[in-house]
């Protein structure tokens, strides 16, 4: 049940877009030789860095010989590019084959070791590609390295000309082409295979992922990238050092992957760029930078062990906190006519043990009818009932926290089916509520279940829609419902503009000058509530509302929308319920995940039906053993 | 090959293998008492050496043994504050292993730096004992017995500590397992510091050798790492003589392969050996695969 889509229907798709089209666009704007020097460098060592992170950070191989790789791709392109005289694209090209040749020899002693013995054994490895080059002074030049390799050109046109223009877009390409394709590689089905490899080996060869088959690809296709980006290197510095072998090089690389955030990708990408604009920043300084840089990589692996991504992250997940309680503040203030036109109600604030909820309250002597609603909306999603049911009951509904206008609270405790339903209890209390009808929408009808189970409130009757009960939780999420739909959504932080459109058009409609209110309801929805929703699921007595659906003190309905597209209706129908109106679930016709909104109509005559079913069962003395249907 | 020649070979073999005990060693008692390797170790050993050296300058020098061992003795400081800087910080995480060879490297390149800093990058040389033996028409140079006697002492010093002394014992336990050796309430982290201290002084000592013996540059730890390091595959670290047998055998190898392949190809056949051993043998040629001291 993972969703996974296409990179360009994921929220990083415009940054990465916008990302790229600033480096496109800066060499037009900057004719500065020296800045585009520096971003062309921050292109190759980006690409050794992200490569790298493909065999360390996703694959978990501590694999030390990616930089010598990276090193003998700078010189097969010396020897076969000026040796050999052979033209320089081909050159850049073979240095990626080269590569690929050396970590397939790599990967044969290490395929079977594990932990520090491979950081050893890739070390001396790169150290033996060492001792070889500079031994054969008479092919690389020993210590000297060689000098003055032929540059890139087409026809007549040298690359390094009009202040490296030419370079630099060979760099960008490249470095584009190298993130899309390891991206590709880790979304395919050898990416997961690595992951779950890293994971739990046992787990993943139990599962049939050949640990050996792995590696070997993960070096071979990391070392590819390293080879081609050293050959790149090495047609643009014009020079083959046996220095890019040795250990400071090899440390400054480690550092982009690791203070960018090993195993993201796109972190040590960012690693490259911070770390090697700040070395040159702090260039002069002599011995001062290395200690200056190996001083920052401490503070980052002690303080922020997850790296620049990880901070990127948490940049982000404060910029969403932020915009969705000054969204919910701004609305609170100014919109609060809007939504009290909605429903006819009048919306007050009370103050719960997590936090503020917003309440609309029809008030008036009728029976206390309490909505409850789902993931990611509002209580105005219930106007229609609203309409229709304030006439003769005392319609309540309130927004959960971090929806609607309610106040965001704390996740670690408010973002849970308990407190949700704890949450639900005050509110009644403190409208001088004690027993009610409750229903509840998908979420909302886990809350209402709690609700009831707890026994708090005295719940008359109880309706749930979009709800499959559950026994044995986690498993019987993949029964209850259809994992193919947008549901797969329901537990994702960020969404992107299609994802919002598609989750907010399944779970409720698709977006009308009617529903629009609750698509902008969405946007504003603190996204750590689906979250939590999913991760706290372990706190909620599951079996106590199975005990109580099956004992069936409680008159019970179950609503669904006849054309849900999340639920399994089949898993539903087949629980067993003490006391269920129509001795079934009751399906609206034409209904979707929100049949009190796609078919007000319908929905509102079946609960009106069960409400006075409830209610005819209470005026008799033995209400399980007439559960029949009106 | 005469007899003479033979027997020169073999000699530098043992001079090597000596050095290489010393430094091996260090890294061993490291790697199995707290299951990580110390890239910085190298930089200890040049940090022995510069500091052997500043002492020897000026006319108020105290002799050649005070040196020395205020050298180790404040190499044994630096390894404490490397372990609890670098390396305890992580020591819980659950990627501890790639974490410290994170910071070793940094931490090796920040001493390196500061070398760097403070006595440049101008090579330097230690001075060492002058004049030699003649036996049998051999020639060893004084320093050279000096360095043999010195390593095997010190070796059997550090053996006899590690088997007989309640410290070393302690150590080896917690090296064998670090929950029961803390339920019969050893002090690891003390004990892990301990480890770090003891390993840096070897390489101090080493560090004095290498720097009578060859050009000290802020980066000559490099080199000697990369010894130690073939050492200790080659050996394992099931006991603590592994990596000694070990170093003798490497610095035989050496000595023989500098003999018929050259200097040159000498290290390519050293790492080409190691991956060897470790394709077939990967717990060392003496070992089991576990970590003990």
């Amino acid at each position: 049940m993972r969703y996974d889509p296409p990179f360009r229907r994921t929220p990083g798709f415009i940054p990465a877009l916008l990302v790229l089209g600033v480096l496109a666009a800066f060499p037009l704007l900057f004719t500065d030789s020296h800045a585009r020097h520096l971003l062309i460098l921050v292109f190759i060592y980006a690409i050794v860095a992200a490569s790298w992170d493909l065999s360390l950070g996703y694959g978990g191989l501590v694999n030390f010989s990616h930089v010598a790789l990276f090193a003998a791709g700078i010189y097969s392109y010396g020897i076969l590019a000026k040796t050999l005289g052979v033209s320089p694209w081909l050159a850049i090209a073979a240095g990626g084959v080269v590569a690929v040749v050396l970590a397939s020899a790599i990967a044969l002693p290490i395929l079977r070791l594990d932990g520090i013995y491979v950081i050893l054994v890739t070390l001396a490895f790169s150290q033996l590609l060492y001792q070889i080059v500079i031994s054969q002074s008479d092919v690389t030049g020993g210590t000297s390295g060689m000098v003055t390799l032929p540059g890139l050109k087409v026809g007549d046109y040298r690359f390094i000309g009009n202040n490296r223009i030419g370079y630099y877009y060979v760099a960008l390409a490249l470095f584009a082409a190298s993130i899309a394709g390891l991206h590709a590689i880790i979304r395919s089905r050898l990416g997961r295979a690595m992951v779950a490899l890293r994971d739990n080996k046992y787990y993943a060869m139990a599962r049939g992922v050949s640990e050996a088959r792995t590696r070997l690809a993960a070096l071979a296709i990391s070392a590819f990238f390293a080879g081609i980006a050293g050959g790149f290197y090495g047609s643009y510095i014009r020079v083959a050092s046996p220095d890019a072998f040795g250990l400071g090089q090899l440390t400054l690389i480690l550092s982009m992957v690791l203070a960018g955030g090993a195993g993201t990708l796109w972190g040590p990408a960012a690693g490259a760029f911070i770390i090697t604009l700040l070395s040159e920043a702090i260039a002069d300084y002599g011995s001062w930078r290395t200690i200056i840089i190996s001083l920052i990589i401490i503070a980052v692996l002690i303080f922020y062990p997850g790296g620049f991504w990880a901070g990127i992250q948490d940049l982000r997940d404060l910029v969403d906190r932020l915009r969705t309680s000054m969204l919910a503040l701004y609305r609170r203030r100014y919109a609060r006519a809007i939504r009290e036109r909605l429903l006819g109600a009048t919306e007050k604030m009370i103050t719960t043990r997590y936090g503020k909820v917003a309440v609309a309250d029809t008030g008036g002597s009728g029976p206390p009818l309490l909505f409850i609603h789902g993931n990611s909306a509002c209580k105005e999603a219930f106007k229609y009932q609203f309409a229709d049911f304030a006439a003769d009951h005392r319609v309540i509904a309130f927004d959960l926290p971090g929806h609607g206008v309610s106040h965001n609270m704390d996740p670690e405790t408010a973002y849970n089916v308990p407190a949700y339903a704890e949450i639900a209890e005050t509110v009644l209390q403190s409208l001088g509520v004690d027993a009610a009808a409750v229903f509840g929408w998908s979420l909302g009808g886990y809350v209402a279940l709690e609700l009831a189970a707890r026994g708090k409130i005295a719940v008359r009757a109880l309706a749930i829609a979009g709800t499959a009960p559950l026994n044995v939780v986690p498993d019987d999420f993949a029964a209850g419902y259809n994992p193919d739909s947008h549901l797969v959504l329901a537990g994702k932080r960020f969404y992107s503009p299609q994802e919002a459109r598609d989750f907010a058009g399944s779970a409720t409609a698709p977006r009308s000058a009617d529903s629009a209110f609750l698509h902008t309801t969405f946007r504003r929805t603190d996204g750590r509530t689906r979250l939590y929703m999913i991760s706290r699921i372990g706190v909620t007595d599951w079996p106590r509302q199975m005990r109580m659906l099956r004992e069936g003190r409680i008159p019970f309905a179950i609503l669904n929308g006849a054309n849900d597209p999340f639920l399994n209706h089949a898993y539903i129908r087949d629980l067993t319920y003490g006391n269920i109106w129509t001795e079934k679930p009751h399906d609206i016709p034409d209904g979707k995940h929100a049949p009190f909104f796609n078919q007000p109509e319908l929905f509102n005559a079946a609960l009106r039906a069960f409400l006075q079913y409830a209610a005819s069962l209470a005026r008799r003395p033995e209400p399980a053993a007439a559960a029949t249907a009106p | 090959m005469t007899l003479q020649t033979f027997l020169f070979v073999c000699l530098s073999g043992v001079v090597l293998g000596a050095l290489y005990a010393l430094m091996a060693t260090g890294l061993a008692v490291v790697w199995t008492t707290l299951g990580i390797f110390n890239f910085a170790h190298g930089t200890f050993i040049a940090a022995g050496a510069y500091l052997a050296w500043q002492l020897s300058q000026g006319g108020h020098s105290a002799g050649f043994l005070p040196n020395a061992a205020i050298s180790i003795a404040s190499l044994f400081a630096v390894g404490v504050l490397f372990h609890l800087l670098l390396v305890k910080p992580f020591e819980r995480k659950p990627n501890a292993v790639l974490l410290s060879v994170m910071t070793t490297l940094a931490g090796a390149s920040i001493v390196e730096g500061i070398i760097n800093l403070v006595w440049g990058p101008r090579s330097k040389q230690l001075q060492s004992i002058v004049g030699d033996i003649r036996f049998a028409g051999i020639v060893m140079s004084y320093n050279d017995v000096v360095m043999i006697a010195v390593a095997v002492a010190i070796l059997a010093a550090v053996g006899a500590f590690l088997r007989y002394s309640t410290i070393g014992r302690s150590m080896r336990a917690v090296a064998q397992n670090r929950e029961a050796a803390q339920l019969l309430g050893l002090n690891v982290p003390l004990l892990y510091a301990l480890a770090f201290g003891l390993s840096a002084a070897l390489a101090g000592m080493a560090g004095l050798f290498v720097g009578s013996m060859r050009f000290m540059t802020p980066s000559m730890g490099s080199e000697p790492l990369m010894k130690a390091l073939i050492v200790v595959i080659f050996g394992g670290i099931a006991r603590f003589t592994s990596p000694i047998y070990a170093a003798f055998v490497v610095g035989m190898l050496e000595a023989f392969s500098t003999y018929y392949v050259g200097l040159y190809w000498t290290p390519a056949v050293l790492f080409a050996l190691m991956i060897a051993v470790l394709m077939i043998k990967p717990e060392g040629l003496f070992g089991k695969y576990e970590r003990s001291v």
